[in-house]
């Protein structure tokens, strides 16, 4: 084979390899998008972690920012800690705990600090609301942060009725035991009794590790009218 | 194709001898046992942290010992004109070529492999089982390392081997914000140049179609298609880059 020959065969060779490439790429890059792989990109000037996120490794930048984030939080450092949560959230969508960590802040420790400002604390409590609602429209196919919502919307916000439509999607997906006994809990403060009862009777029935705290609840139900025993006088 | 099974053999057993390849082995390996340092963290996060860590150590380092390796084994024939001696033998320089790819692709799937298991038993130390998914992730860094193989050896078939180190190098960083790039391109309004981008995305490595990590350490799974076609575009590079690595090898003085 001739010099002249052997480049162009090599040359058409590399064409044919490149054409069967670039749709291969673009099935990829479809696939890809169809999973939620994200394709976000933060580079933060003068930080470990910009070099990381060039690299590629943009999981151990999300990772060094959130021992930062553990840092600032043990140090009392609420306030500073919110934009580095901010930035592992959008490094790394997928990842829970950030979302209901920062979703906790927000709405307990950071509104508590203003407690003596009623507007300050409900706008902080709200925060934490819509950074939870946030996390969920990333991570709609697991139980935790539906969860998160419902539980700050039964303890926090007090608003029951929203508590019951988050632990009622949490209960759709796989879940520990707590989550049943939590909605059960939602129904009744909510007003739907007969709910209630029928939760905590299939709590019971399915060898839920919470049947014993069930069968108080129902027990407390029928002699007192409320799940919580009057105070002896 | 029995010649290039000696080449590969020989260049296996050269590469463990590598001092570079045994300290980046011994560091990789620290890597993963220090990942152990997390334990101040919720068990979540210190599994989260852990699996991050080794994952990227694990790629990182076998970049690095895929880059290395094979530059040194290509490079070095040239250097010390060992080459000379081995190609007036009825040896065909494809044989060769061959040869050391698959020698280093041995080496490196060792490298992978040694990780792996000290990672899949740190995870089972922690956990009492482990995903999968994991195993998806370790393919796919595999797969990831002969393309870089490959890669490495083309380069280093005609250039020097500080240029063929950053060269390499470099690719690796790029390869991996390709799409970053492309994804970019859909807001320029210019449509040369979105078409000469476009060109460049299929030109370039696009590294960021192994990493799954992301997915796969926050519990994600990943669909046998995704990683079959991935796998399909690694082999299909990697014959691209060995018949770039043949042209000029091919056509080389030696």
């Amino acid at each position: 084979m001739t010099k002249i020959t052997y480049r162009n065969s090599s040359i058409a060779a590399i064409v044919l390899l490149f054409l069967l490439l670039s749709p291969l790429q673009n099935k990829i890059d479809l696939q890809r998008k169809q999973m939620g792989f994200e394709q976000r990109l933060l580079l933060m000037p003068g930080q470990i972690t910009g070099s990381l996120i060039l690299g590629g490794f943009k999981g151990l930048a999300a990772d060094l920012l959130w021992l930062q984030v553990e840092e600032l939080f043990h140090s009392g450092q609420s306030y500073k800690m919110l934009p580095i949560l901010r930035s592992v959230t959008f490094l790394q969508p997928k990842f829970v705990t950030p979302w209901a960590v920062g979703g906790w802040h927000l709405s307990y420790n950071i509104s508590v600090m203003v407690k003596d400002h009623p507007e300050q604390e409900k706008a902080w409590i709200q925060a934490g609301v819509d950074f939870l609602k946030e996390g969920i429209s990333y991570n709609p196919e697991r139980y935790d942060l539906y969860f998160e919502l419902g539980w700050t919307f039964f303890n926090k916000v007090k608003n029951y009725a929203e508590a019951v439509k988050y632990l009622e999607l949490a209960c759709k997906f796989p879940r520990p035991d707590y989550i049943d006994d939590a909605l059960a809990h939602a129904y009744e403060k909510n007003g739907q009794i007969d709910r209630a009862i029928e939760t905590w009777k299939k709590i019971i029935n399915s060898g839920n590790s919470f049947s014993p705290t069930a069968v108080r609840m129902l027990h407390n139900l029928k002699t007192y009218g409320s799940t919580i025993v009057p105070e002896k006088k | 194709m029995v010649k290039a099974i000696v080449i590969a053999k020989n260049t296996f057993q050269e590469a463990l001898r590598m001092r570079s390849y045994q300290i980046i082995l011994v560091f990789a390996l620290l890597l993963l046992g220090s990942s152990q340092l997390f334990s101040f963290l919720t068990p979540v996060e210190q599994l989260k942290m852990i699996k991050d860590v080794s994952l990227s150590g694990i790629e990182f380092f076998s970049a690095l010992m895929a880059i290395l390796a094979s530059m040194t084994a290509l490079r070095s024939e040239f250097e010390t004109n060992t080459i000379s001696t081995l190609l007036s033998k009825p040896l065909k320089r494809s044989d060769f070529i061959l040869g050391k790819f698959l020698g280093m692709a041995l080496v490196t799937t060792l490298g992978v492999v040694i990780m792996s298991v000290v990672f899949i038993g740190l995870i089972l130390f922690k956990q009492h089982s482990f995903e999968i998914s994991l195993f998806s992730a370790l393919f796919l860094i595999w797969a990831e390392m002969l393309v870089i193989i490959a890669i490495t050896l083309a380069v280093a078939a005609f250039a020097s081997t500080a240029f063929t180190l950053i060269f390499v190098f470099f690719l690796f960083l790029v390869g991996h914000l390709t799409s970053y790039g492309f994804s970019l391109s859909g807001e320029m309004k210019n449509p040369v140049l979105q078409v000469i981008i476009k060109f460049f995305y299929n030109i370039i490595p696009n590294f960021e179609n192994f990493a799954i990590r992301d997915q796969v350490v926050v519990g994600g799974t990943i669909p046998i298609t995704y990683l079959l076609k991935t796998f399909g575009y690694g082999i299909i590079y990697t014959a691209i880059a060995l018949i770039v690595c043949l042209y000029f090898f091919r056509y080389r003085e030696v």
